[in-house]
């Protein structure tokens, strides 16, 4: 395979990696905003559900109860947020950098609370899903995932940069060639 | 050629960025009312309406062992599916559920009638036992009292599985005779007692949930029933859950 073919398959992977972390944050954001019975979307129903995060939330034991509300409210803006941004492709190495640092924290705050032996919900994907060695496999494979999709957007860029250069480099000597012979 | 080809992908660019900082400034507008929910809204209710249910919901002459808290027409309704031995039911009985059902709770407030449901779990030696203790006392109206007994004395009882000196404590001794009297045939190695048929009929409706860990607890408003949480859930959380119900 020459290089050439090998970037362009590297670009298409790393379109479908943004593209499939974004969807996965924007279904995490709509599993958490939408409306928990069987009522209609409005201010509300939003109201209700981010107050039910709150509680799974809250059931972490890791932050003080004046910070719960405010994390349940940013959290799931936030994955919107992220996942538009995914989508986007805009400065996507940031994006995937950011994507990567949450999923860690994510990461790092389940296991904790799996060594505690804390029986509560994952909260990951809205409500009623049990926090366990299936929501940790799940949760460490996204990182891993998120992990490729961040070293690639970075290979991508540097490489793209190095590309950039090197026609100019050649163009400049090709310009600065004839007055040396002359 | 390239450099309008660029800035029309400047303009582009532009463009979606424009739209990413409206979506996360909207993020940000919300942060303020995030914050302000934290702040447990005062509401001035009287503790009347617990007291007069609290009458009202006398067994003593039922059959059936009364394991609720509060006046049963609340608009919400609370059923926690709990085990006497589990550390974790202890810490939210304590942290939790003594404020909610205390003089300035929204059980006494008439807003939230509590259910209480029994879910043992088998790795718990003692937990069947003390539900058994708690229903007996449910039968005679007491059930209050030796759940708050059981959860407070937790470690004690745990350890050497002595329940029957924390009931005697919580009741008086005419109300521990009668106690005592429904558990006859109720021995912890007893399988043919009569107070289980209560037991397994709360495990039946947690396995429906499904109950997966204890504490669980299901909420109900106006007819709906809300996803099941796990765990410890702090009261001013909870109570922020009941007020975001309330408001609708």
């Amino acid at each position: 395979m020459t290089s050439e073919a090998r970037g362009s398959l590297g670009r298409i992977l790393l379109i479908i990696g943004r593209l499939a972390l974004a969807g996965i944050f924007l279904f995490a954001a709509y599993a958490k905003l939408k409306p928990q019975a069987a009522m209609g979307w409005s201010g509300t129903s939003i109201k209700v559900s981010l107050s039910m995060f709150a509680m799974q939330v809250d059931s972490y034991q890791l932050l003080p109860p004046q910070l719960v509300s405010p994390a349940a409210h940013f959290l799931p803006l936030f994955e919107l947020f992220l996942g538009l941004w995914l989508l986007s492709g805009i400065l996507l190495r940031y994006a995937a950098l950011t994507t990567t640092l949450l999923l860690g924290a994510f990461f790092a705050m389940m296991v904790r609370t799996y060594r505690m032996g804390l029986e509560i919900n994952c909260g990951c994907f809205g409500p009623g899903e049990r926090l366990g060695v299936g929501t940790l496999l799940r949760d460490g494979s996204l990182l891993a995932f998120a992990i490729a999709v961040t070293i690639g957007a970075f290979v991508i860029r540097r490489r793209m940069q190095r590309n950039k250069a090197e026609p100019a480099t050649a163009s400049s000597a090709v310009s600065s060639s004839p007055q040396h012979a002359g | 050629m390239n450099s309008l080809t660029l800035s029309k992908l400047v303009a582009a660019k532009n463009w979606r960025m424009g739209a990413l900082l409206i979506v996360f400034a909207g993020a940000a507008l919300n942060a303020p009312a995030a914050f302000s929910q934290t702040t447990p809204t005062a509401t001035k209710t009287s503790a009347k309406p617990a007291k007069k249910a609290a009458s009202a919901t006398d067994p003593a002459a039922s059959a059936t062992p009364v394991k609720t808290f509060g006046n049963k027409t609340a608009p919400i309704t609370m059923e926690v599916f709990s085990d006497y031995q589990c550390p974790s039911c202890g810490s939210f009985f304590e942290q939790t559920l003594k404020p909610l059902l205390g003089p300035d709770g929204y059980v006494a407030a008439g807003k939230v009638y509590l259910v209480h449901r029994d879910f043992p779990l088998p790795m718990h030696a003692y937990s069947h036992q003390a539900a058994r203790w708690a229903n007996a006392a449910a039968k005679i109206g007491k059930f209050q009292d030796i759940d708050a007994a059981l959860f407070d004395n937790q470690a004690g009882w745990s350890a050497d599985g002595n329940i029957e000196k924390y009931v005697a404590a919580a009741l008086s001794p005419t109300e521990f005779k009668r106690v005592q009297k429904l558990m006859v045939g109720c021995e912890p190695t007893s399988t043919t007692c009569p107070l289980d048929a209560y037991i397994v009929s709360d495990q039946e409706l947690g396995k429906s949930v499904p109950v997966q860990a204890t504490p669980t607890f299901v909420i109900f408003y106006k007819g709906q029933k809300y996803p099941a949480s796990s765990g410890i859930v702090t009261y001013p959380i909870l109570k922020q859950f009941f007020d975001s119900l309330l408001s609708q």
